[in-house]
């Protein structure tokens, strides 16, 4: 069994010298910017392992160091070929860091390329007690919405939202918390080396966890609008 | 992005917002949710258990436009239509009539699969085994 999921990219030719390269970004025989070899990802382009803690500083300065060496200012004077591989991987660049930044982006995007969350579909549904409650939650706010739009008492409307905030605020709270220890029980059975059915069991909570986030979300959202 | 003219139309006048008794026994509701925009639609028809067809439609959507125009439209197809004809209204049909671009398709699919989710449960009160197919399986 594999302790360790690779971490680098997968090996491809080098468009320039044709020599197979394991080179992330330059090749290493000819030292051209290379494009990003199929199957790759993210977590590899920052030559992370497929883990969801990282380390905020040291991404930071990995992106910075990055886009500086891929940047198309470096290839005003290269092939148009260079130049467009040049655009296309510093936008990637852009996008991946953008995405393992932000915590909740990260998990979605791991669970995307594990192949558990399929974008525009999902194949399971909520479970119904999620569903009847988000239901409920979403019928008082608009309880709420149709008493501010009739004019009742706004002092008394204005307290009962502040207090639907601050429930929907826990809830997310709750929601956020969960998915940090379930996060970290990911990283450790990678650490682990553990096996696809137990990696799967882990991300399948994880996306029932975001779906949960997204629906609670949602009500944070809708109900602060009715505070502004 | 803009919305079509149909899906403004649904959108301002939606047909059929409300509720119907969940306990009557020929009421079927469908509660269905699309977690990656966090959207939930509630479904509820009265169906004839004598004609099996749907003399009432009634829908509350929380979610964006389309969501809303796609059960609002629903609602409007699937009065006066038998359980079974009911059930031969796909999400491509919805995608069609309200023009909806491919970022809005998961809005039919919550629409269609809130359809089947309330004759379903209508067949459970009525003690109708519901065949694996007609699930909502999106």
């Amino acid at each position: 069994m594999s302790t360790q999921l690779p971490i680098t990219n997968p090996p491809l030719v080098c468009w320039n010298c044709h020599e197979r390269t394991i080179g992330t970004h330059f090749c290493p025989g000819c030292g051209k910017l290379l494009q990003l070899p199929q199957g790759s990802d993210y977590f590899a382009m920052f030559e992370l392992p497929r883990k969801l803690w990282i380390e905020m500083d040291a991404l930071e300065q990995k992106f910075l160091q990055l886009s500086w060496k891929l940047h198309p200012d470096n290839f005003v004077s290269a092939t148009e070929q260079e130049r467009e591989i040049s655009l296309k991987r510093s936008s990637e660049l852009n996008d991946a860091y953008r995405t393992l930044r932000d915590p909740i982006a990260r998990v979605e995007y791991l669970l995307a390329i594990e192949g558990m969350r399929k974008n525009g579909e999902n194949k399971q549904q909520a479970p119904p007690e999620l569903l009847e409650e988000v239901f409920e939650l979403n019928e008082s706010l608009d309880e709420l919405r149709e008493a501010k739009a009739e004019g009742s008492d706004t002092a008394s409307l204005r307290q009962r939202l502040e207090a639907a905030e601050k429930s929907f605020g826990e809830k997310l709270n709750e929601v956020d918390g969960a998915l940090q220890s379930k996060a970290q029980e990911w990283d450790d059975a990678i650490d682990a080396g553990a096996n696809v059915a137990d990696r799967g069991k882990i991300m399948a909570q994880l996306n029932e966890l975001l779906n949960r986030r997204s629906y609670i979300r949602n009500l944070v959202v809708n109900v602060q609008k009715e505070l502004l | 992005m803009a919305y079509s003219e149909k899906v403004v139309d649904h959108y301002n006048n939606p047909r059929n917002v409300g509720s119907l008794p969940k306990e009557d026994p020929n009421v079927g509701t469908g509660l269905v949710g699309a977690p990656e925009c966090g959207d939930v639609m509630k479904l509820q028809m009265r169906i004839n258990p004598e004609t099996q067809v749907i003399e009432e439609a009634k829908f509350k959507t929380f979610g964006c436009g389309s969501a809303i125009a796609s059960s609002s439209l629903a609602t409007e197809w699937v009065k006066g239509k038998t359980v079974e004809e009911a059930l031969a209204i796909k999400n491509t049909d919805i995608v069609r009539e309200l023009s909806l671009p491919p970022v809005k398709i998961h809005c039919s699919v919550l629409a269609e699969d809130a359809i089947k989710a309330a004759i379903g449960n209508w067949k459970k009160k009525h003690g109708v085994e519901v065949p694996e197919h007609e699930k909502a399986s999106h």
